[in-house]
């Protein structure tokens, strides 16, 4: 086995956790964060709860909460230019992957000067960062775990990827009180954003033991309690999604992605499509052009998301990929490309631009952007 | 173009969460060496403001004081002045003075000057105060600096030179009175003489009693002529201009003529004893006569204002001394100088004498005539016995 590396940040993870939120940022040093979050979760009450949690610390803090869906460079340095302002010091996320991302973006301009677009790809990142404590308020983006940040390039309409190990926040408090306030359909695309995150990377061509345990876990969890989920969000299974999703980020952000988020990503950067919607009309697709490249892991995730003990790996593996395809069909959600994209006269162009997304360095086969292009005019 | 991402980034074993310690290290440092390099400064500035020999305070508009320097404590002593009113601090004051230098010096943002005499542990002392804005970087005025320089001696050398100056100018005005009674007192006694020469003729006609008297009157009248034309000539010859010609000079007559010049003063002084022993086979020296006879004219001054209440012994003697030396001494019996005055007597303005009877210039003018004729001055003294003079010049070439 070659030489790996495992890791994450430190985990704040239960119902009520919070209210370690203020506590964590002054251990980090905080006297004025900078808190960093959208409208909905701000309309929803999770942001005044949150102040109520720093003032009950006796901090200041100021709010930036100019953050859309697949965050643009621009809003990274209104950001960056907020925090300097403000002087303020730690950086709290709260919010599904978008103002996490805004986050990370601001906190690297914050901490090394420039634009994003500097330190686009990976390492470019050599000064540190403002300590960041980051509350997902989604399952799924595990962006409150990786050392990835996805900012979309507004000039090239497309998504940079930044890959560093100081991206990782600080502390991730991960609260399932949270989602209970998410609307249901966002509760499902980030779920299945996470089952996306568990299967690329336990297929990745750098998985390791310790993402590979991470990837099944979060592949077995979300496949019992995703279509629970949909029925009746309860507590309990938004727990369990949360617990599911954290694997995923953990196992994703140590083995990366595969060709499905990249293309995810060109599509987003192009498109402005919410990134947990794709995955159901590429996934599959995807998971059948690396299937012979994986087939025991396919074969594997196949045992897993059927239940069956399916001797025979490629039939397992196929069994599994049907068994995803029904699922997404139950669940009501896109499955042809064309109900997502707008006009296929963009596919080469956008094929073009996934195939050199850092993810699909790590598909376990390797793809040309004719290749991406065939599996996008398959499910078009 | 950057480089893509290759696999062994995705992994990323050299890279880790970059933390802020090497950072704090690195900020630690400079700060530590900026720190020393502002100390070092910092005691620059202190040894400079250390080096001024004037008093130093900074004092805010409302005249408080924020700062002083080391000389501060050495003049006025005492606790730290920080924080108590600069009129309470310097004159004891408990209101701002009128005028006030630091109020006009932050109302005019401009340098004020000042004088002020203060009595300090019983002792006068005079102060120059400056009194200069300091300014913020928008120039306006914030605080005061104060500097207040003791000049007391410097004031007090100033009214000892004036004093000076006013004396020569009566010398002067007292030679020009000389010179023009001069020619009234030539013609008095030339028609006395005339008087005299004619009176064997018209003898015989005249009463006896009458005659005599005449002949009494008129040899007073031509003696005493002489005897002002002996003062008129001896202050003439003091206010001769200093020519730097040198001639032979019998020190005996320099004696004798000045002597002559203040014998008027020995009267005031009835209980004095005054002597003069003169070596008749002195040899001349090499000199110019006016100042030989200033120099001694001052010995002997001196020596008469040393006598307590005017009584006691002075005595001018000249001698031949080791074959070579020519000396001039003037010695008496008065108070005497104390063991730590011994060594200022020949500076400017030194005197013990009380205010307006002593210029301090005296035994000065007598060091600088005695260095131009190449003699030395010798000097015992001791106190409540006397003191004595001795100027030793050398044999003329």
């Amino acid at each position: 086995m070659d030489i790996t590396k495992f890791s994450i940040p430190e985990i704040i993870f239960g119902r009520g956790a919070l209210k370690y939120a203020g506590l964590c940022a002054k251990r980090l040093g905080a006297e004025k964060p900078m808190v960093v979050s959208d409208p909905g979760l701000r309309e929803a009450g999770w942001v005044s709860r949150l102040f109520d949690v720093l003032a009950g610390e006796g901090m200041e803090w100021c709010y930036f909460e100019d953050v859309v869906s697949n965050p643009r460079d621009f809003q990274v340095a209104h950001g960056a230019l907020f925090y300097a302002q403000h002087q303020a010091d730690v950086i709290i996320a709260l919010g599904g992957g978008s103002p996490m991302d805004a986050a990370k973006g601001i906190a690297v301009v914050v901490g090394n000067g420039g634009s994003i677009h500097d330190y686009e790809g990976a390492n470019r990142i050599h000064r540190p960062l403002p300590p960041m404590v980051f509350l997902p308020s989604t399952a799924g983006s595990g962006s409150d775990i990786s050392q990835f940040a996805i900012i979309t390039d507004t000039r090239r309409r497309l998504k940079m990827t930044i890959v560093s190990r100081t991206l990782v926040p600080n502390i991730s408090i991960i609260d399932p009180n949270i989602l209970t306030t998410k609307p249901r359909h966002l509760v499902l695309a980030a779920a299945v954003d996470a089952l996306a995150h568990a299967i690329e990377s336990y297929v990745s061509i750098i998985a390791s033991p310790f993402t590979e345990l991470q990837s099944l876990k979060a592949i077995e969890m979300i496949s019992i309690y995703l279509p629970l989920a949909a029925r009746e969000p309860s507590l309990e299974i938004l727990e369990a999604l949360s617990i599911a999703s954290t694997a995923a980020g953990m196992a994703f952000s140590n083995a990366s992605l595969g060709a499905d988020h990249a293309l995810a990503h060109s599509l987003g950067g192009t498109f402005d499509i919410l990134h947990g919607e794709v995955h159901s009309v590429l996934l599959p697709a995807v998971m059948r052009y690396n299937l012979e490249a994986a087939l025991p892991k396919m074969a594997q995730i196949g045992r897993i998301l059927t239940g069956k003990n399916i001797r025979h790996e490629r039939k397992a593996a196929e069994a599994g990929i049907q068994s995803l395809e029904n699922l997404f069909a139950s669940l009501e959600m896109k499955h042809r490309l064309r109900d997502v994209v707008p006009d296929a006269s963009h596919l080469p162009e956008l094929c073009r631009m996934a195939a050199s997304d850092a993810c699909l360095l790590t598909n376990p086969r390797s793809a040309t952007w004719m290749d991406l292009l065939k599996i996008c005019e398959e499910v078009w | 173009m950057k480089s893509p991402p290759s696999l062994e980034d995705l992994i990323g074993i050299e890279y880790s969460k970059l933390g802020f310690f090497r950072e704090a290290q690195e900020k630690i440092a400079q700060l530590h060496a900026s720190t020393l390099e502002l100390e070092r400064r910092r005691q620059q500035i202190q040894a400079i403001l250390d080096g001024i020999t004037d008093v130093m305070a900074v004092i805010t508009p409302e005249g408080r004081i924020t700062s002083v320097n080391r000389v501060f404590y050495e003049v006025f002593g005492g606790s730290s002045p920080i924080g108590r009113a600069c009129y309470n601090v310097f004159r004891g004051s408990d209101r701002f003075c009128d005028p006030c230098p630091a109020t006009i010096a932050y109302e005019t943002n401009r340098l004020c000057r000042q004088e002020h005499i203060l009595t300090l542990q019983n002792k006068t002392r005079h102060f120059e105060i400056t009194a200069s804005p300091l300014r913020d970087p928008q120039g306006r005025p914030c605080h005061i600096l104060l500097l207040k320089r003791d000049v007391t001696l410097e004031r007090e050398y100033q009214a000892k030179l004036n004093h000076a100056e006013k004396m020569s100018a009566v010398g002067l005005l007292a030679a020009g009175v000389a010179h023009e009674i001069n020619n009234p007192l030539t013609a008095i006694l030339g028609f006395v003489q005339a008087i005299r020469k004619r009176l064997p003729e018209v003898r015989d006609r005249l009463p006896q009693e009458f005659r005599s008297t005449l002949e009494e009157y008129t040899e007073i009248i031509t003696d005493e002529c002489a005897r002002c034309q002996e003062i008129v000539q001896g202050l003439l010859s003091f206010s001769r201009p200093y020519t730097g010609a040198t001639t032979a000079v019998d020190l005996n007559q320099c004696v004798q003529e000045t002597v002559r010049l203040v014998r008027h003063r020995f009267r005031e002084f009835p209980g004095l004893q005054y002597a003069q022993e003169l070596d008749a086979k002195l040899p001349p020296i090499q000199g110019e006569p006016s100042q030989i006879k200033q120099l001694l004219l001052n010995l002997l001054l001196n020596a008469l204002d040393a006598l307590p209440n005017g009584h006691g012994a002075v005595r001018v003697r000249t001698f031949v001394r080791n074959d070579h030396e020519v000396c001039l001494e003037v010695q008496d019996t008065g108070c005497g100088i104390e063991r730590e005055s011994l060594g200022k007597i020949f500076a400017p303005f030194f005197t013990t004498k009380p205010v307006g009877r002593g210029t301090g210039m005296g035994l000065s003018m007598c060091y600088s005539i005695a260095q131009a004729h190449n003699a030395s001055i010798e000097v015992e003294s001791e106190p409540h016995k006397g003191s004595t003079f001795r100027v030793v010049f050398g044999l003329m070439p």
